[in-house]
């Protein structure tokens, strides 16, 4: 497949698929507490309704404020493309970038979105960054070592390679490694994507809202495009751990257009899923006071560190997949 | 197979690191609850298997009585003897919570050395298993260490037995069967025991903290 | 014939529940002990003239061969003097008030028990019920630490039995290892059996059993009282009532140092030569006599010191077993039994003092010769006995143990034993011998022995050990040296 398809299917998939998966969580969630809930395509009315509306920007603030937006989707964007949803259409050659590059774009979105928080001046924008910096600070070394684990399972940096090489070992969720991966990246979700139990995306009261404090200011087309940023990144990682661990692109014997439509409605089918799997642990559990979350996080860089452990304990490779 | 035991060996290692995470005292037994029910599978699978192939039936009975003792009989002692004592909630602890459980990685990969220097034991695959195992004992040896109540070091107590009854298994298919009934009916004896000893030292001390135990000196 | 001793306690206990006087309580524990002690000496002729003792039933679980018989001959000859000590020691708790039926009651069912699972330890050759059984001590023990129930007791039994069961898991993790090592070697049904393991030694699995050693050594080490995972040994050999001080000190500690024995047997046929485990052994044996040194020279309480003097003669036990030449394990056999024979004495001693005197501090306590003259004067020619001084039977090993040591040329360790000899005998001088002078400021107590029996018991465990210091009967001196052929494994 030559590059422009590539990034046309990538994107065109990514971006629609971003805020349903809000909806079905919201849903998922709603149905739990026997409400009915918003529909599950509200969020993408929200987006059109916020777009056509106006801005209001303080006087105060300086470029930072009116840039970040635009960098917080264009990074999300940027960090999709490398992330496919399907490996049966990505280009010939690999992806140029690997996971460190995506690791590093969505830190640059995230500073942009920490320094707007504290541009405009007000408490909450600032609290809600500071928290921030704490949290990604806490989980970005967890990412790194689990991300870094898969790759040197998979013989390669480039997501796409990991996802190849992934699907040609069977099934991977048995295996010790990926099972603490598996974990892992569930936790790193949790703490990337704000949402319960490191942070409630529900509320707005100051003594529990990391995420939207830093969102507080903005209106009209720049909130829609920070939330869609949100939305696109938490589909990236949700990606990143369905097509890592639970993959399924091989299994479809033939090729063709067939081939990709029927790939990506799975792909469509393993993200539904796990959105109600991450509405189900939102459900059971309670937001952690914020100093709790460095048990959170240390457990998930604790679980990174063991996929890591047991891959050097089952003979760095050699006797890998039964 | 032996993948399926792989798996089930490093989740049991996780339960123990949830373990150690946890400040309450309920979770501290739900926890415990938790892995004996896996060690139980993995008795039981190992079971099915020595059924099949050899026709004993002893590991499968070893798995039933796992699963009453440890599953069912043994917490609901513990959360009967809580009850009557005050503390839900452990507060004061030596280190913070994230070091403790980026100590018990160190024990890891401590044990790691210890057994990857000793040739004979890995035959490839069971240098995992029995690696995992190990780290359960030393995780529950260090759990006991670190926790200032009573009900602590019982867990931590009752970790460490986990910890080498797998070792038991994955490293030797499973003692003889006499040996696996006196270590439970051992084990059920000293954890009665605890119990009624934490009961008596709130009783007398008007507390659990192991720490106001220290009279006896020199 | 055998298994009597196993069913006897069991059958005790069972009566123990059904009796409701005081009186009957006494007669059925004297009896127990009585015959279990009569059992022992046919069977003892037993295993000198044949070698073993074993009984095909039940799977053939039953064996005896010199070494134990002669740590069982300990057990059951201490339980019953112990037993007979009992008797008024508790009668006269219960006239004072402190103690009631249930309560006497509840010590005897638990001192059956208890001797029941050393019995049992010291009967089966599958190191795996072995484990079983020194686990089952503990237990049984842990509410006898705790007798008196107040707070010091309490800690002291809440250290006991943590302590002990962590060392006693860390021990599984050994037999676990051992197993591991005797896979494809042994067949299914005598795996875990000691004489299997000593006929296959060669061909075990040398880094396994490596690992398995240190393991037992350090399981079964804190059952034994070795350094250093000794810090249970003094609150509970000193909280205990006692004359189950007696028992732990004089013949539970020998029980786990059994169990150590037999393990370092195996292991050193298995590697060929005994640098590996002697080392570990003599280590751990001289760390603990050096702790018990420097403790024994600051002690204020008697029956701590006590405890500790059992911590330092264990050590030497460990330093003798792991030199390893016939000379020093005959040593350290001898040793045993002496060690035994003469603390059990001294605890007796001290539960007489305890009940005159109502302190165990040693500040508080003046002219015992006066108050007490019998067990006052055996109490005194005790100390001088366990420190060391002939012609006592401990002076006889000790020194037997530092021949055996210089005559292999270890200079070094052979001048560091005398030295250390030495300063726990300066620490027992000092610490003890001004309670025996002058006379008691409190009028209230009138001087005379209060536990006639138990008097008689400790003046014969005095004689014997003064006799035996200066000869021992043949028949035990060929136990021995059987024993110390069995563990060379020749």
């Amino acid at each position: 497949m030559s590059y422009i398809i590539y990034i046309i299917i990538q994107i065109l998939t990514i971006v629609l698929t971003a805020p349903l998966v809000n909806g079905i969580i919201k849903k998922a969630k709603a149905l739990s507490q026997k409400r009915t809930g918003p529909p599950v395509f509200q969020m993408y009315y929200d987006l059109y309704k916020l777009i056509r509306k106006g801005t209001v920007v303080s006087d105060v603030s300086s470029w930072i404020y009116k840039a970040a937006p635009y960098v917080v989707f264009s990074t999300a964007l940027a960090a999709a493309l490398l992330v496919p949803v399907s490996t049966l259409v990505t280009p010939a050659n690999s992806i140029p970038g690997d996971f460190i590059l995506m690791v590093s774009v969505f830190a640059l979105g995230r500073f942009f979105m920490m320094a707007a928080g504290l541009d405009t001046g007000s408490t909450f924008g600032g609290m809600g960054s500071s928290r921030e910096a704490m949290i990604s600070s806490l989980a970005e070394p967890s990412i790194l070592v689990c991300l870094f684990t898969a790759g040197l399972i998979s013989g390669s940096t480039s997501l796409d390679r990991m996802m190849t090489f992934m699907q040609g070992t069977g099934t991977p969720l048995t295996h010790p490694a990926t099972v603490l991966l598996f974990l892992a990246l569930l936790s790193i979700i949790m703490m990337e994507t704000a949402r319960i139990p490191v942070d409630d995306p529900a509320t707005h009261l100051e003594l529990t809202m990391v995420h939207e404090a830093m969102l507080l200011e903005y209106s009209g087309r720049h909130l829609a495009l920070m939330e869609y940023g949100a939305a696109i990144k938490q589909l990236v990682f949700m990606t990143l751990l369905v097509n890592l661990l639970v993959p399924h692109d091989q299994i479809i014997g033939f090729a063709g257009a067939g081939a990709v439509v029927l790939s990506l409605l799975i792909y469509l089918l393993k993200v539904i899923l796990l959105a109600v799997l991450i509405a189900l642990v939102e459900i059971n559990t309670v937001k952690f006071r914020l100093f709790s979350i460095p048990n959170l996080a240390a457990l998930s860089f604790i679980l990174s560190f063991l996929a890591f452990l047991q891959y050097f304990l089952m003979g760095g490779g050699h006797v890998w997949f039964v | 197979m032996s993948g399926l035991f792989d798996t089930l060996s490093v989740i049991i290692l996780l339960t123990s690191f949830v373990l150690v995470a946890n400040k309450r005292i309920k979770s501290y037994i739900k926890t415990f609850r938790i892995q004996s029910a896996f060690i139980a599978l993995a008795a039981g699978i190992m079971g099915i298997q020595s059924i099949t192939s050899e026709g004993r039936i002893d590991v499968l009975v070893v798995c039933f009585v796992i699963v009453v003792l440890k599953v069912i009989y043994i917490p609901k002692l513990l959360n009967r003897t809580y009850s009557g004592v005050e503390y839900k909630v452990e507060k004061d602890f030596i280190l913070n919570i994230p070091i403790l459980v980026l100590i018990c990685c160190g024990l890891v990969v401590f044990t790691h050395f210890c057994i990857a220097s000793i040739d004979g034991i890995s035959q490839g695959y069971n240098d995992l298993q029995i690696i995992n195992s190990v780290s359960v004992v030393m995780i529950g040896l260090f759990f006991m260490i670190s926790r200032k109540k009573a009900i602590g070091q019982i867990i931590g107590f009752l970790v460490l037995e986990n910890g080498i009854f797998i070792t038991a298994m994955f490293a030797t298919d499973g003692m003889p069967f006499i040996v696996d009934m006196g270590i439970f009916i051992d084990m059920l004896t000293a954890v009665m025991i605890m119990g009624i000893m934490v009961y008596q030292i709130s009783d007398k001390f008007d507390t659990i903290n192991i720490d106001k135990l220290n009279k006896l000196k020199g | 014939m055998g298994f009597l001793l196993l069913v006897i306690p069991l059958i005790s206990v069972l009566l123990f529940f059904l009796v409701k006087k005081r009186l009957f309580l006494h007669v059925i524990s004297l009896t127990a002990s009585g015959l279990m002690m009569m059992i022992a000496l046919p069977l003892t002729g037993d295993v000198i003239a044949k070698g073993t003792v074993e009984y095909a039933h039940y799977g053939g679980f039953f064996y005896l061969d010199s070494l134990s018989i002669i740590v069982l001959d300990i057990v059951l000859l201490i339980g019953f003097f112990a037993a007979i000590y009992s008797v008024q020691y508790l009668e006269v708790d219960v006239r004072r008030g402190k103690l009631d039926f249930g309560k006497v009651r509840l010590y005897y069912i638990l001192m059956q028990l208890f001797l029941f699972t050393m019995i049992l330890a010291l009967t089966v050759k599958n190191m795996g019920i072995m484990w079983i059984a020194i686990e089952a001590t503990t237990l049984a023990s842990v509410f006898l630490v705790g007798f008196h129930n107040d707070r010091y007791a309490l800690e002291a039994a809440w250290k006991y039995v943590i302590i002990c069961s962590v060392g006693i898991a860390v021990a599984m993790l050994g037999i676990i290892f051992l197993h591991l090592s005797s896979i494809g070697v042994l067949e299914s049904r005598e795996l875990l059996q000691w004489t299997a393991l000593m006929e296959n030694a060669g061909r075990l699995n040398d880094s396994t059993a490596r690992l398995a050693f240190i393991f037992i050594l350090v399981g079964f080490g804190t059952k034994a009282g070795l350094a250093p995972m000794h810090t249970w040994l003094p609150d509970a050999h000193s909280q205990a009532p006692a004359p189950i001080s007696a028992l732990l000190s004089g013949v539970l500690l020998n029980s786990a140092m059994y169990g150590i024995i037999r393990m370092a047997a195996v292991v050193n046929k298995s590697l060929g030569s005994s640098i590996y485990t002697g080392r570990l052994l003599m280590a751990m044996g001289m760390l603990s006599i050096v702790i018990a040194a420097v403790f024994i020279l600051t002690q204020k309480d008697y029956k701590r010191l006590l405890a500790y003097s059992s911590i330092e003669h264990m050590g030497i036990i460990a330093v003798a077993i792991g030199f390893f030449t016939p000379l020093s394990l005959f040593g350290g056999l001898l040793h045993m039994i002496n060690h035994s024979l003469t603390k059990s004495m001294l605890f007796l001693c001290s539960g007489s003092l305890l009940q005159k005197f109502e302190t165990k501090q040693i500040p508080r306590i003046k002219g015992v010769l006066k108050m007490l003259p019998f067990s006052g004067t055996a109490f005194l020619f005790g100390l001088f006995a366990i420190a060391g001084m002939p012609p006592f039977s401990v002076f006889a090993s000790e020194l037997g143990i530092l021949m055996s040591v210089f005559n292999e040329g270890s200079y070094i360790i052979g001048a560091v034993l005398a030295i250390l000899f030495v300063i726990v005998f300066a620490g027992i001088a000092t610490a003890m011998f001004r309670i025996f002078y002058g006379s008691n400021e409190n009028k209230d107590l009138e001087p005379g022995e209060e536990n006639i029996p138990g008097t008689l018991i400790i003046m014969t465990l005095l004689v014997i050990i003064g006799i035996t210091g200066l000869w021992m009967p043949d028949p035990i001196i060929e136990l021995i040296h059987q024993a110390q052929s069995i563990i060379s494994g020749v």
